[in-house]
């Protein structure tokens, strides 16, 4: 499984490792180069006091090999060497211990010319050339207006570099431990910075892995969380506090569904068992019959207030637009509980413009209009009054019915287009089954419209808003 | 035997409440926790069948507030909250019996019959005095091994008497036992019953057993020999 530990890790130790070795390559380099030209540099005296050894006159040239010149080319182990040529070849003057020729390069004593050379014993060493004119003899005189002599001579000196090695090689092999070193040192020290840094995400990793349907109540903790990673945790808190909603609503909606059924279930099961246990009893059973059909209208009206909600849920709701003139259709939804306002002496107000219409699903619509109208007048207090208006809000149109609230509190508000919520815990109404207004909201929701709810003062007001009037909509 | 049924369901408390009386049990019924809470505390009640969710105050509360006020008298609670944790807070609150809804009738009546015995500390259904046997579960009454064909209120009657064997029952607590509050008590309907009673109870040969305490109520004894 990939790790970003692992690859930072390896990717970083990589990284310090390359950087080190390349560093120590190049620290290496420079010093060899320094050490060498230190080396070099260091020999030029020996190949100056050769040279000032080195002696022309009208004779001829020859080497003063009488003089103390430098012991190394005279030691036995290990010596240097050094050979002297005139410029058409001819040798003028070996090192005691040179007995071949040493290759020939020369430069001039200003600038000489080094190079690596293998010595005559087989060893590797160092060669200096230079060309020069040596000095004339100061006991045999150039006769006078004779011109000055100037001939020139080459003359290579090879040096033993195994000092020179050796202290490369200590340098080389202390760089590559120490490289080796670092590069162990790296991989520990970037696990342990790489892990460090990435403790927040870990910790997150492991918030989330104990994050299950059952503990959705956890949050990610923000505090001292890096700014990298705080926004994913906020708006993964934010989807948890979504999902702990969802699935609390769910609960709830299961439990209430359950109850909406058990509760019919009992009453059915229990008045047909007393009525079979004790049959004889006619005027009973004929109010057995009358309560099992009351109850099979109430499971029926659960079930097809659920099953529209499923629909609208689903988007399988089919809208057919139409023209709809709105005061047709309250007075339409108003007709059949005339009888139940007037026995409450409820005053209903219709504030509507005649020619209102709109253009959306009449079905639908009524649908919302009925269960608004129905709850207003079912949870009005006795002889209060009920309006329904119509007015323009903007470009558009919205229609509100407002009635006397005695009821709803505004904490209220927020569950009230929630499946099943009722104001009384006990559920024990047998008004309505709780959905009528969740499917008003799902219903509008499906036509465009939004549903909202209101509190003023002492009245509730529900308001339709959103639609298409119809002149719009031919225009 | 006395029950208080406490449901909102109108057709719960139409249905069972008939079928217990039936049963041969007086009820008295409401569907408001505030009124069932008065009426549980008012009354000596032999079993109280409690709803949780109620308007008024819930169940639980009601319960609660029973308790606390050192009330004794058994109660199932009858609910459609069926979850671990609302049976574990309902039998932890007070609840001597849970039975989830949807219910068997009989299976309710079972459990009553039972906490009625447990009021009585009593396990077996059956209750034997002399000759005279009485089946709480099969409502039965036999003497001398011959059946006795006895009304739901003359049964209760007798089977309030025999758990009581050997105590005086005033009429007062005849009453509350037999008759619910919806019923209306005639001022000698105790005494008309108990004469019925007494009357198909007593066959040719043996000794009347429920004697009258003139002043105080009734007793139910073995016959003397």
């Amino acid at each position: 499984m990939s790790s970003i530990q692992r690859r930072l890790t390896l990717a970083l130790a990589g990284l310090c490792c390359v950087l080190w070795f390349g560093g120590a390559a190049a620290a290496y380099l420079a010093m060899r180069h320094g050490l060498i030209l230190e080396f070099d540099y260091a020999h030029i005296t020996d190949v100056n006091s050769l040279s000032n050894m080195t002696e022309q006159s009208p004779a001829g040239l020859k080497f003063d090999s009488t003089g103390e010149y430098m012991p190394t080319f005279r030691r036995e182990d290990h010596p240097d060497y050094f050979q002297l040529w005139e410029t058409d070849g001819t040798v003028l003057y070996r090192s005691p211990a040179l007995e071949g020729d040493l290759p020939q390069r020369a430069g001039t004593l200003a600038v000489p010319k080094f190079w690596d050379v293998t010595l005559p014993d087989g060893e590797k060493g160092r060669a200096v050339g230079v060309r020069f004119v040596p000095n004339e003899d100061d006991e045999i005189l150039r006769p006078a207006g004779a011109p000055p002599l100037t001939k020139e001579v080459i003359l290579v000196a090879a040096f033993h570099r195994q000092e020179l090695d050796q202290r490369l090689r200590y340098i080389g092999m202390v760089l590559l431990l120490g490289g080796l070193g670092m590069a162990a040192a790296a991989i520990v020290a970037v696990g342990f910075i790489v892990r460090r840094g990435l403790r927040p995400l870990s910790a997150v990793a492991d918030r989330a892995a104990a994050i299950d349907a059952s503990s959705l109540q956890l949050r990610f903790p923000t505090e001292n969380l890096p700014a990298e990673l705080l926004p994913i945790a906020t708006r993964l808190n934010d989807l948890l506090a979504r999902l702990e909603s969802s699935f609390a609503r769910e609960r709830r909606f299961s439990a209430d569904v359950a109850h909406e059924l058990r509760t019919p279930i009992a009453e059915l099961r229990a008045l047909a068992e007393v009525a079979l246990k004790w049959p004889e009893d006619r005027q009973a059973t004929q109010h057995v019959l009358q309560d099992a059909l009351a109850i099979a209208l109430q499971m029926e009206t659960v079930a097809t207030g659920l099953m529209a909600l499923a629909r609208c849920e689903g988007n399988l709701l089919t809208v057919r637009p139409e023209r709809v003139a709105i005061p047709a259709l309250i007075q339409d939804v108003l007709t059949p509980l005339t009888a139940r306002a007037g026995d409450k002496q409820l005053d209903i107000t219709l504030d509507l413009p005649k020619e209102a219409c709109w253009y959306t699903d009449a079905a639908a619509l009524r649908s919302i209009v009925a269960n608004l109208l129905t709850n207003a007048i079912d949870y009005s207090p006795t002889a209060s009054p009920i309006r329904v208006r119509l007015c323009k809000n903007g470009a558009g149109e919205e229609l509100s019915i407002i009635n006397q609230n005695t009821y709803l509190a505004p904490e209220d508000l927020p569950h009230l287009f929630e499946q099943f919520w009722r104001k009384d815990p006990a559920r024990s109404s047998q008004l309505n089954s709780g959905l009528g207004l969740a499917l008003a909201k799902a219903y509008a929701q499906s036509l465009g419209l939004k549903l909202q709810a209101e509190l003023n003062h002492a009245e509730i007001v529900f308001t339709l808003s959103g639609a298409t009037a119809c002149n719009d909509a031919n225009g | 035997m006395h029950l208080l049924l406490i449901e909102d369901s109108i057709r719960l408390q139409s249905s069972v409440g008939r079928g217990l009386r039936k049963a041969g049990y007086a009820v008295d019924v409401t569907g408001d926790g505030e009124e069932g809470l008065w009426l549980a505390q008012s009354n000596r009640y032999d079993v109280i069948i409690l709803d949780l969710m109620l308007p008024g105050i819930d169940g639980l509360t009601l319960l609660r507030r029973l308790r606390a006020k050192h009330n004794g008298t058994h109660v199932l609670i009858l609910t459609a909250k069926d979850t671990l944790e609302d049976r574990v807070a309902g039998l932890q609150t007070g609840a001597d019996d849970y039975l989830i809804k949807p219910f068997a009738f009989e299976e309710l009546l079972a459990r009553v019959q039972a906490l009625c015995r447990r009021s009585y500390q009593r396990k077996n259904p059956k209750i034997e005095i002399g000759d005279l046997e009485i089946d709480s579960t099969s409502r039965l009454v036999r003497r001398k091994g011959k059946p006795i064909d006895l009304t739901a209120r003359e049964f209760m009657l007798l089977e309030y008497l025999a758990l009581r064997r050997g105590h005086v029952v005033s009429r007062t607590e005849i009453e509350a036992h037999i008759y619910s509050d919806s019923t209306e008590v005639m001022s000698n309907v105790v005494d008309s019953a108990v004469c019925l009673l007494r009357r198909k109870i007593t066959l040719p040969g043996t000794a009347p057993i429920i004697q009258t305490r003139r002043g105080m109520g009734y007793i139910l004894e073995s016959a003397r020999k």
